[in-house]
C-alpha cells in the first residue's frame, strides 16, 4: 500500500528548485523509490493563468484546458516527490526525455481537479537511470488525463543495468576533469542526440515531412514560459546556469516545445488522444529551428530540426484513441 | 436570376505607386485613398454626389484607422452623406470589395459604389509589446496614483521594443516569400523562368506608360506621375546578378528582382448600375460575370500558401462551363514571379488537376502573350489592398478597347493561403 500525501494547496515549484539546490544525503538508489503519492484533492485553474500560458505556448484561448497544461499542473507535485528527502536521485540536472499524455476527454477551465502523482522506477538506461514521474487528473473521481515523464539521471547508476561501454564516462578522465559536465560533453561528441531513443532518431524521417513552420525563438523564451508554467528551471533562465550543466546556453522548456507543436493541430484535435513526445536535443536559445507536420493515419506526426534540418531536435505523434 | 440587374464597371483611378519610404513616405493610408477617391470623382463627375456605397480597405492598419473608408470618403470631395465600410481580406481586399459591391447593385440595393483599397508600407502600424500593451490597459483601469504607479512599476525595459508588422503568417512563422519558396522548389520553377517574367512584368508596364494607357487610370499624387518601383531598362541580365533572399540552400531562387517590392498607393473602381451609367453618359467598360473565393490548408505544409487561386479558377471554370482557354486577357497577381509560374504549371499538371483539383483533364495551358499584358505587381508595386482595384481597372479598359463580349481572368492570392479569381467581360 501507498503511502498517501495529501497536499493543502498547490506547491511553489521556484520554492522547490531553491530546496533542490541544497546538497543532501541521498539514499541508495538501489533501495528503490519511495512508494509515495502525493494528492492535491481539488485544484481550480483561473481563466487568466490559462490564458497567459496559451499566449506563451500559442494556443487558442478556448473553454477546453490544453493537455500540455494539466502537465504544469503536475509539475510541482513531481517536484514534492523528487525533491523528498528520501528520493534518492538529484532532481537538478535531470533530462527530461520524453513525455506521454493520453487525454481521455476534454476538461474544462472551470472543472475541480484531482491530481495525483506517483514515481516509477527506476529503470536503467544506457546513459544512466531513468525515472518515471506518472500522474493522473480526475473530476469528479472520473479519470480524465494521465501523464507519463521519463527523466534521466545522467549521474546516476543502476547495478547491472550499465552500458559498460559508457560506465567509464563517469570516472575522472586523463585531464583529471570529472563530472557530469564532463560526462555531457563527452557522450555528445560519440552520439548524435542525448534522448532516449537518441541514436534511432537522430536524422530527420527517411520520408521527409512538409516544413510547416518556421520559428523564431527568443533569447527570453524560458523566462516567458517560466512565468506561465512555473517552472523556473535555472537552464531555461540563466545562461551561466546553463553552462554549469554542460550547456552552451540556455535552452527552452521542452515542455514549451512540446506545447508550441501541439499548438499548431489544436482545431484538430480529436477529444481524446494520446501524444507522445521525444526530446531528443536540447533547443537552444535564441534559435531559429524548422518545424516539419504530417498526417498519419490515426493523428499526426510532427518533428522539430535544426534550420537546415539536418538534426532532429523533438519528435511528437498524436494518436487518437 | 432573371430579376437580377446589370453592374458595370463604369471606370477607376488611382494614384501611381511609390516605394516604401520614397514619394508617399509622409502620406497617410486615409490620404492616399482620398486623392485615389478624390481623382475618381473628378474623372466621373462625382463631386458633391451621395453615392451609395465606399467600400475599400488596408491591409496594414492602425487600429485608430477602424473607419479608415468612411474617414476617407469625409475628406474627399464625394457628398460626406456618402456610407462607407472596411474590408480586409488581405492582397485580395479591393477585388472582394469590388465583388460584394457588384453583387449588392445586381440584387437592386445600391446604384453606384467605389471599391477600393490602400497600403501603406511607409507608414505601418508599429505595435506596442503584448506585454506592454497589457500593462498599459490596467493603467487606464487603475483609479488611484498608487494603484497607477504600481502598475506602471511592471514594465519592463524589454518591454519597450516595438513590434513592427511582418508578413509571417500567424500558424507558421514563415513569411510569405519563404513560403512561396517552398511551393517554388515543389514545382521546380528556375530562376531563370522567374527573371524573365519579371523582367517582362518590368517592360509591359513600361510600353504601357509610354503609350498613355494610364492617362485615365492615373492619378498623379505627391509629385509622383509614374510608378516608382518600375525600371524599364532592368534586364534578363541584371535581375540575374542579384542575390536569393528566400529559399535555403543552393537552389534558392527567388530575389528583390523576381519579388513584389513593399510599397505605398491607393486604387479605386466605381462600379454602377448600367442604367444610372448611361443615363449620366458615363462609360460602360465591363462587368464582373463571376467571382470564387478559394483558401488551402496551408497550415501543415500540404498545400503552397499562394496556392488557392488555382483552387477557385477550378471551381469557377466548373461553374461558368468555360474553359481556361475562353478569355482574352489573363491578369495573375505577380506576388512573386515564380506565384505566376507555379500557377501556370498547376493548370497543366495532368496529375495535380486530378490528385488536388479533382479534375477529369488538366486545366490546360495558355497562351502567355495574354498574360499581364500591361505589366503587373513586380513592376507596379504592390500596396497590398490596392492591388485588386488597380488589376481590374487596368483589365476593365483592356476588355472595353478589345470590344464587347472579350473576356478577362483575374487571379489574386491573399494571405492566410486564400485566393480570389474573378471572370470580367466586356460590355
Amino acid at each position: 500500500m501507498s503511502e498517501v500525501v495529501v497536499l493543502d494547496g498547490m506547491p511553489v515549484a521556484a520554492a522547490q528548485y531553491a530546496r533542490a539546490l541544497s546538497p543532501r544525503r541521498r539514499p541508495p538508489l538501489a533501495e528503490g523509490l519511495p512508494d509515495r503519492v502525493v494528492n492535491l484533492l481539488h485544484h481550480r485553474c483561473e481563466v487568466a493563468d490559462v490564458a497567459a500560458y496559451d499566449r506563451v505556448c500559442g494556443f487558442d484561448l478556448t473553454d477546453e484546458l490544453p493537455s500540455t497544461w494539466l502537465h504544469v499542473l503536475t509539475f510541482p507535485l513531481q517536484l514534492t516527490l523528487m525533491t523528498a528527502e528520501d528520493f534518492p536521485l538529484a532532481p537538478l540536472g535531470m533530462v527530461h526525455v520524453s513525455n506521454t499524455i493520453t487525454q481521455l476527454r476534454p476538461t474544462l477551465i472551470g472543472e475541480p481537479l484531482e491530481l495525483r502523482v506517483r514515481a516509477e522506477g527506476p529503470r536503467a538506461h544506457r546513459r544512466g537511470v531513468l525515472v518515471d514521474l506518472v500522474s493522473e487528473a480526475l473530476v469528479a473521481g472520473e479519470r480524465v488525463w494521465e501523464g507519463r515523464s521519463s527523466y534521466l539521471s545522467r549521474t546516476a547508476r543502476l547495478d547491472g543495468g550499465e552500458d559498460s561501454r559508457w560506465s567509464s564516462l563517469s570516472r575522472p578522465s586523463e585531464d583529471g576533469k570529472s563530472g557530469p559536465i564532463r560526462d555531457d560533453e563527452r557522450s555528445r561528441q560519440a552520439r548524435p542526440a542525448e534522448g532516449e531513443e537518441g541514436s534511432r532518431q537522430a536524422r530527420p524521417a527517411e520520408t521527409p515531412m512538409p516544413t510547416a513552420g518556421l520559428w523564431r525563438l527568443p533569447s527570453d523564451l524560458g523566462r516567458r514560459y517560466a512565468a506561465v508554467s512555473g517552472d523556473a528551471n535555472p537552464i531555461h533562465l540563466n545562461p551561466l546556469a546553463a553552462k554549469a550543466f554542460g550547456l552552451p546556453r540556455t535552452i527552452a522548456h521542452g515542455m514549451w516545445t512540446h506545447a508550441h507543436a501541439l499548438a499548431v493541430f489544436q482545431p484538430r484535435l480529436p477529444d481524446a488522444y494520446t501524444v507522445s513526445v521525444k526530446f531528443a536535443k536540447p533547443v537552444l536559445l535564441p534559435s531559429t529551428v524548422r518545424f516539419a507536420a504530417a498526417q498519419t493515419e490515426d493523428g499526426f506526426a510532427a518533428q522539430l530540426t535544426n534550420r537546415a534540418a539536418d538534426k532532429v531536435l523533438f519528435v511528437m505523434d498524436v494518436s487518437a484513441r | 436570376m432573371a430579376d437580377l440587374r446589370n453592374a458595370v464597371i463604369v471606370g477607376s483611378n488611382r494614384i501611381p505607386f511609390g516605394k516604401v519610404g520614397g514619394a508617399y513616405a509622409s502620406a497617410s493610408n486615409i490620404d492616399m485613398l482620398t486623392a485615389a477617391i478624390d481623382g475618381l470623382a473628378a474623372r466621373f463627375g462625382l463631386a458633391g454626389e451621395r453615392l451609395g456605397e465606399v467600400g475599400a480597405g488596408a491591409v496594414l492598419k492602425h487600429s485608430r484607422d477602424f473607419n479608415l473608408t468612411r474617414e476617407a470618403v469625409l475628406s474627399s470631395a464625394l457628398h460626406p452623406a456618402t456610407p462607407a465600410y472596411d474590408v480586409q481580406q488581405a492582397c485580395a481586399t479591393s477585388l472582394t470589395a469590388a465583388v460584394q459591391l457588384s453583387n449588392r447593385i445586381r440584387v437592386g440595393q445600391l446604384d453606384v459604389a467605389v471599391a477600393g483599397g490602400v497600403d501603406s508600407a511607409s507608414d505601418s502600424p508599429v505595435a506596442v509589446s503584448d506585454r506592454l500593451r497589457r500593462t498599459l490597459i490596467r493603467l487606464n483601469a487603475a483609479k488611484t496614483p498608487l494603484d497607477k504607479a504600481k502598475t506602471l512599476a511592471h514594465v519592463r525595459p524589454s518591454d519597450l521594443t516595438p513590434e513592427v508588422p511582418k508578413a509571417a503568417e500567424r500558424r507558421t512563422g514563415l513569411n510569405m516569400g519563404q513560403h512561396q519558396a517552398l511551393t517554388t522548389a515543389q514545382w521546380g520553377i528556375t530562376r531563370e523562368a522567374q527573371d524573365e517574367l519579371a523582367a517582362a512584368s518590368h517592360h509591359n508596364l513600361a510600353a504601357a506608360w509610354d503609350s498613355g494607357f494610364f492617362d485615365d487610370l492615373v492619378t498623379p499624387y505627391l509629385g509622383l506621375t509614374r510608378d516608382q518601383p518600375l525600371r524599364p531598362d532592368t534586364s534578363v541580365d541584371k535581375l540575374a546578378k542579384l542575390r536569393p533572399v528566400f529559399g535555403d540552400g543552393p537552389d534558392a531562387s527567388m530575389t528583390a528582382g523576381n519579388s513584389t517590392p513593399l510599397s505605398d498607393g491607393a486604387a479605386t473602381v466605381l462600379l454602377a448600375e448600367e442604367g444610372w451609367a448611361r443615363s449620366r453618359n458615363l462609360p460602360v467598360l465591363a462587368r464582373i460575370v463571376d467571382a470564387e473565393t478559394a483558401a488551402v490548408d496551408y497550415v501543415l505544409g500540404n498545400e503552397g500558401l499562394l496556392m488557392a487561386p488555382v483552387h477557385a479558377t477550378a471551381r469557377l471554370l466548373g461553374r461558368t462551363g468555360l474553359a481556361l482557354q475562353d478569355f482574352d486577357y489573363y491578369e495573375i497577381h505577380e506576388a512573386f514571379a515564380a506565384t505566376v509560374l507555379c500557377t501556370l504549371a498547376a493548370w497543366e499538371s495532368a496529375d495535380y488537376c486530378r490528385d488536388v483539383l479533382g479534375l477529369d483533364a488538366p486545366l490546360g495551358s495558355i497562351d502567355r502573350a495574354k498574360l499581364n499584358v500591361h505589366g503587373s505587381s513586380l513592376a507596379a508595386g504592390h500596396p497590398f489592398a490596392a492591388t485588386g482595384a488597380r488589376i481590374l481597372g487596368s483589365l476593365a479598359k483592356m476588355l472595353a478597347q478589345r470590344g464587347s463580349g472579350s473576356r478577362g481572368l483575374i487571379s489574386v492570392c491573399a494571405a492566410g493561403g486564400q485566393g480570389l479569381v474573378a471572370i470580367v467581360e466586356a460590355c
